[in-house]
C-alpha cells in the first residue's frame, strides 16, 4: 500500500476548513418580521417606509456606496458599486462614472450609462412626484459618453456633489420603466415587482403576507451569503416578538425595551443594538397656528423658548423613559453626526423663571403665568403611535408646571398629527426626525427656504445668519473652515431654542442566535444584508432548502 | 319566498348605496389622507403631487361622483396599503377570513348547542354547574387577552404550535401534500381555538336559556305525560323549538365573519379581512376601507336574508304568515 505523504493530514484539514468556509458563505433563509400590513412602493424614487427602503437597498444599486464613517464630503470613503471607477473633470463641474461592464439587470440585460441618464430624468420629473427632485437640484444632467460611461454635470461645485449623484441615486432599468408614464409609476406593476441590479432579486410579493428576496447567484460582486430573505408581515408587535423568541422568525428590527431580557434569556434569540440617525425633540412653533404670517403669541419670543428649554430636566426624562436605550439629545443632529462641542441650555429652573419674568409673564394666583391677560398655556401634540413621546409629554407637562407654564397634551392619530405638522397648526409638538448623512441636509430642517411644503422646517424657524452660515459651509471646500461655519450655525440655532433637544433613541433588534449580522449602517440598516450569514453547522431546516424551486 | 328574496334584494341595493355614501364622506372628513405618511421627511409639495395623481386634491363632491361612477363600472380603485387593485385585495383577504370564521362558527354552534343541551339535561347537578361556570368564565375573559395567552402558552412556553401566519412562510411550499395540509391545520389551531372558546361559551348560554324557557311549555308536559324519555324530550321536542333564537343569532353572527375576527387576526397575524380593514383605516386607504364597509354591509343583508329563510323553514307559523 502506498503511504500518504506526511503533510496529507494538513491538506485534508485545510480542504475541510475551506469546504466549511465555502458552505458558510452561501446558504440560509432568514425570516424578518415586519410590524405592519403593507409597504410603500418598492421603487427607489417612491419608497417612503422602512420596508420599501430595505427592499430598495438590496434590489437596486447606487453608483457608489458611502463608507461606514458616513463621510459625504468629496468621494473619500466611497466604494465602487455600479460604477467601478470615476473621474473628476479638471474644473470639478462634472464626474465621469465608468459603469462596471459585468453589471446586469436581473433579466440578464446589461446595465448601461443610458440607464443612469434615464434615472436622473425620472427622479427630476415633477410628474413622478419623488422626494429626490429637490435633493438633486445641483445635478444638472447626465450625458452618455459611451455605453459604459455616464457623465454627471453639476450646476455648481459643492463639497457634497459626489454624494448627491453617487449616493442619492439608485440606478433604474430604462428598458423596464421607459414606457410607464411618470404619474402612473406609483400604481404600476413595476412599483411592486421591482427589478434592479442588486445582489438580491425580488422573488415574490404577496400583499399583506410577505415580500421574498432571493440571492442573485450570478451577481458580478459575488452572490449574497444568504439564499433568501423573507419579510413577513405581522400586525401586532407582541406577536412579532413571540415569533422571534420561538424561532419562527429570525429578525425583528424594533424590540420594545420591556422584552430585552426575555429575548436574551430565550435561548433562541439575542438582542442587538444598532445605530440610527434619529433624534427626538420638542418643537416650538414660531408662527401663530391660526395665522402663519404672524409670530406665535408665546413661542415668538426667544426668551420664552429658552426658558422652556431650561425648565426641563432632559437628563432625568431620558433615563425615565428610555433607561439605557436612549441618549441625551445633543442638538439638531443625531449622535452619529453630532458636533459634540455645542453648548446646550442647562437645566436651571430659577434662570428659566427669571427669563419668563423678564419677558413679562407673571405668576397668577393659580400658579400659571400670564401676560396681558393671556395665560402661558399651549398644546403639546404627540402621535398616539409613539409610546415614548406620549410619556415624554406627560413628564414635560409636569415639569413645566414648576415654572408656571401649562402644557396641554394633545395625543392624536398619526395621520392627523402629520397633517397638522405639515400645515403648521400646532403650538408645540414632539417630533423624531431621521437625518441623512449629508451635512448640508440640516438646511432642509432648519433653513428659511425649507418652510413647508418645500421642506421640513415645520416650526418655521428663521435666522438669516444661520442660513448664511449653513450656505457657506455647504459650499466651502476647506474642511476646517467648513467645520467652524457649521459649528457657529449650530450654536446660534441652539441658542435661539426653536426646540428642546430631548433624546437620541438606541434601536434594538431581536435576532435569531444563528444569524450573523454584518454592517448595519446608521442610514440603512439592511444595506449590508448580502453579507449577513449563517454558519453551516448552525443551520436549521429552512436554511437547507437552498435555492431550489418550490413544489409545483 | 321569491317575493321575499326580491324585496330583500331591492332593500340591499338601497342599503349598499347609503352605506357607500356614508362611509365615503365619513372617511374623507377624518383628518389625514393616504399621503399623510408617518415619515416626516417627505416634503409637503411631494405629498401634494401624489394627492393630485390620485385626484385627492379635487373637491369632495367631484371625488364622490367619480368614485361612484367607477364603482358602478366595477372598478373599486387602488389600495394604497396593499399596492394592488381593491378587487384583487378583497379577493385575496376575504377567503382567508371566511375560512377562519366559517370554521369557527360551525364548530362553535355545534359545540355550543350541545353544551347548552348538556347543561339543561343535568340541570342543578354539580357537573352542569361546573360547565356553566366554566363557560361564564371563558365568556367573561377579554378576547384579546385570551388570544395572547394562547399564543404565549403554545407558541412560546410550550412551543408546539406556530405563533402566527396561515402557513410556514418558508417551508410550506417545500412540503408534500400531507405535510402541507398538516401545516395549514397547525396554523389554524390557535386562532380557531381562541374564537371557538369565546363563541361557544356565548352560544351555550343562549341555548341553555332558550331551552329553559321552552321546557315548562304544554307540549313538553304532554310529552312527559305520554312517558317520552327525558333525553328525547330535550333533544327532540324542546330543542327544535329552542333553536329559533339560535337562527337569529346565526344571522347576526354571519356579518361577524368579517369584523369579528379582528383581534384574532391581529394577534395571530392572520392576513384576513378584519386585520386589513383596521390597517386600511390606519393609513386612510380610502378605496379599500369603503369597499370593505360595503362588503360588510352586504354580509349583514345576506345574513339577515338567510336567517329569515331559515326561520321560515324551522317554524311553519312564520311560513304561513
Amino acid at each position: 500500500m502506498r503511504q500518504l505523504p506526511p503533510y496529507s493530514l494538513f491538506l485534508v484539514l485545510l480542504a475541510a476548513a475551506c469546504a466549511d468556509r465555502a458552505s458558510d458563505t452561501g446558504g440560509g433563509t432568514m425570516v424578518v418580521v415586519h410590524a405592519g400590513s403593507g409597504t410603500s412602493p418598492m421603487l427607489p424614487p417612491l419608497a417612503v417606509d422602512n420596508l420599501g427602503r430595505a427592499i430598495v437597498d438590496n434590489v437596486y444599486e447606487r453608483l457608489a456606496e458611502i463608507g461606514p464613517e458616513l463621510n459625504s464630503i468629496g468621494d473619500r470613503g466611497f466604494t465602487p458599486r455600479l460604477a467601478r471607477s470615476w473621474e473628476w473633470a479638471a474644473d470639478s463641474m462634472s464626474i465621469a462614472f465608468a459603469i462596471d461592464p459585468r453589471a446586469q439587470w436581473h433579466d440578464g440585460r446589461p446595465v448601461r450609462a443610458s440607464d443612469v441618464r434615464f434615472t436622473l430624468r425620472l427622479l427630476k420629473d415633477p410628474k413622478a412626484a419623488t422626494q429626490y427632485a429637490s435633493l438633486l437640484e445641483n445635478v444638472d444632467s447626465i450625458s452618455v459618453r459611451d455605453s459604459l460611461t455616464a457623465v454627471a454635470w453639476f450646476r455648481k461645485r459643492t463639497p457634497e456633489q459626489f454624494y448627491d449623484v453617487a449616493h442619492q441615486v439608485y440606478v433604474l432599468p430604462e428598458h423596464v420603466l421607459k414606457d410607464i408614464p411618470p404619474d402612473k409609476l406609483a400604481t404600476s406593476e413595476a412599483a411592486m415587482r421591482p427589478m434592479g441590479s442588486g445582489r438580491f432579486r425580488l422573488a415574490r410579493f404577496e400583499p399583506g403576507v410577505r415580500v421574498e428576496l432571493v440571492a442573485d447567484t450570478a451577481h458580478y460582486r459575488g452572490r449574497p451569503k444568504l439564499d433568501r430573505v423573507i419579510f413577513s408581515f405581522v400586525a401586532d408587535p407582541g406577536a412579532a416578538v413571540t415569533q422571534v423568541m420561538s424561532g419562527q422568525a429570525d429578525f425583528f428590527e424594533n424590540l420594545p425595551a420591556d422584552v430585552l431580557q426575555r429575548i436574551d434569556t430565550s435561548g433562541v434569540a439575542r438582542s442587538l443594538r444598532y445605530p440610527g440617525l434619529q433624534y427626538g425633540f420638542m418643537l416650538m412653533n414660531q408662527r401663530d397656528p391660526k395665522r402663519l404670517a404672524v409670530a406665535h403669541p408665546i413661542f415668538g419670543d426667544r426668551r420664552v423658548r429658552q426658558a422652556i428649554s431650561m425648565a426641563l430636566d432632559r437628563q432625568a426624562m431620558v433615563r425615565n423613559i428610555f433607561d439605557t436605550l436612549g441618549m441625551l439629545g445633543s442638538g439638531p443632529f443625531s449622535k452619529a453626526l453630532a458636533d459634540t462641542t455645542i453648548v446646550l441650555p442647562l437645566f436651571d429652573r430659577a434662570r428659566a423663571a427669571a427669563l419668563l419674568d423678564s419677558a413679562g409673564w407673571r405668576v397668577g394666583p393659580d400658579g400659571i403665568r400670564s401676560r396681558a391677560g393671556r395665560p402661558l398655556r399651549f398644546g403639546v401634540m404627540v402621535p398616539t403611535s409613539s409610546q415614548a413621546r406620549m410619556r415624554y409629554a406627560v413628564l414635560i407637562q409636569e415639569q413645566l408646571k414648576s415654572v408656571g407654564a401649562q402644557a396641554d397634551n394633545e395625543s392624536i392619530d398619526i395621520r392627523a398629527y402629520v397633517d397638522r405638522l405639515q400645515s403648521g397648526r400646532f403650538d408645540a409638538l414632539l417630533l423624531a426626525l431621521a437625518t441623512d448623512p449629508a451635512r448640508s441636509g440640516v438646511r432642509q430642517s432648519w433653513g428659511t427656504a425649507a418652510f413647508p411644503p418645500a421642506g421640513q422646517n415645520f416650526a418655521r424657524y428663521s435666522n438669516r445668519t444661520v442660513d448664511a452660515l449653513f450656505d457657506s459651509a455647504a459650499t466651502t471646500f476647506d474642511r476646517s473652515r467648513m467645520e467652524q461655519q457649521y459649528h457657529r450655525a449650530y450654536q446660534m440655532l441652539v441658542d435661539d431654542a426653536p426646540a428642546v433637544w430631548l433624546y437620541d433613541p438606541l434601536t434594538v433588534a431581536g435576532v435569531h442566535k444563528r444569524v450573523r449580522v454584518e454592517g448595519m449602517r446608521p442610514d440603512g440598516w439592511y444595506v449590508g444584508l448580502a453579507d449577513w450569514w449563517i454558519p453551516a453547522n448552525e443551520r436549521i431546516d429552512r436554511d437547507r432548502i437552498g435555492l431550489r424551486p418550490a413544489q409545483p | 319566498m321569491r317575493r321575499l328574496v326580491a324585496v330583500r334584494l331591492f332593500h340591499a341595493v338601497v342599503v349598499l348605496f347609503l352605506v357607500t355614501t356614508i362611509a365615503f364622506f365619513l372617511l374623507h372628513f377624518a383628518p389625514g389622507d393616504p399621503f399623510s405618511f408617518e415619515n416626516p421627511n417627505i416634503p409637503g409639495d411631494v405629498r401634494d403631487r401624489m394627492r393630485a395623481e390620485f385626484g385627492y386634491d379635487r373637491p369632495l363632491m367631484e371625488q364622490y361622483v367619480r368614485y361612484m361612477g367607477s364603482v358602478a363600472s366595477g372598478n373599486l380603485g387602488f389600495s394604497h396599503l396593499l399596492r394592488v387593485p381593491v378587487t384583487q385585495a378583497l379577493g385575496t383577504v376575504l377567503p382567508r377570513t371566511l375560512l377562519l370564521m366559517g370554521l369557527a362558527l360551525v364548530i362553535s354552534f355545534a359545540l355550543g348547542i350541545r353544551l347548552g343541551v348538556y347543561e339543561v339535561r343535568h340541570w342543578q347537578k354539580r357537573r352542569a354547574r361546573a360547565s356553566n361556570g366554566i363557560s361564564l368564565f371563558i365568556y367573561s375573559l377579554p378576547d384579546f387577552w385570551l388570544a395572547l395567552m394562547l399564543l404565549l402558552t403554545f407558541a412560546y412556553w410550550l412551543p408546539i404550535l406556530p405563533g402566527g401566519g396561515m402557513v410556514d412562510v418558508v417551508m410550506h411550499e417545500y412540503m408534500g401534500p400531507g405535510q402541507a395540509a398538516w401545516d395549514r391545520i397547525k396554523h389554524l389551531i390557535l386562532p380557531l381555538t381562541a374564537l371557538v372558546l369565546i363563541v361557544t361559551a356565548l352560544i351555550a348560554r343562549y341555548q341553555r336559556a332558550a331551552l329553559l324557557e321552552v321546557l315548562p311549555s304544554d307540549f313538553v308536559r304532554t310529552a312527559r305525560a305520554k312517558g317520552v324519555d327525558e333525553r328525547d324530550i330535550i333533544g327532540r321536542h324542546a330543542l327544535r323549538n329552542a333553536l329559533l333564537p339560535m337562527i337569529t343569532l346565526a344571522g347576526l353572527a354571519f356579518p361577524a365573519l368579517l369584523g369579528g375576527a379582528v383581534f384574532v387576526e391581529k394577534v395571530f397575524s392572520w392576513p384576513g379581512m378584519g386585520l386589513t380593514l383596521i390597517s386600511a383605516i390606519g393609513v386612510r386607504d380610502y378605496p379599500l376601507v369603503v369597499a370593505s364597509v360595503v362588503v360588510g354591509a352586504a354580509m349583514v343583508v345576506i345574513g339577515n336574508l338567510l336567517a329569515d329563510i331559515a326561520y321560515g323553514l324551522a317554524d311553519p307559523r312564520v311560513r304561513v304568515r
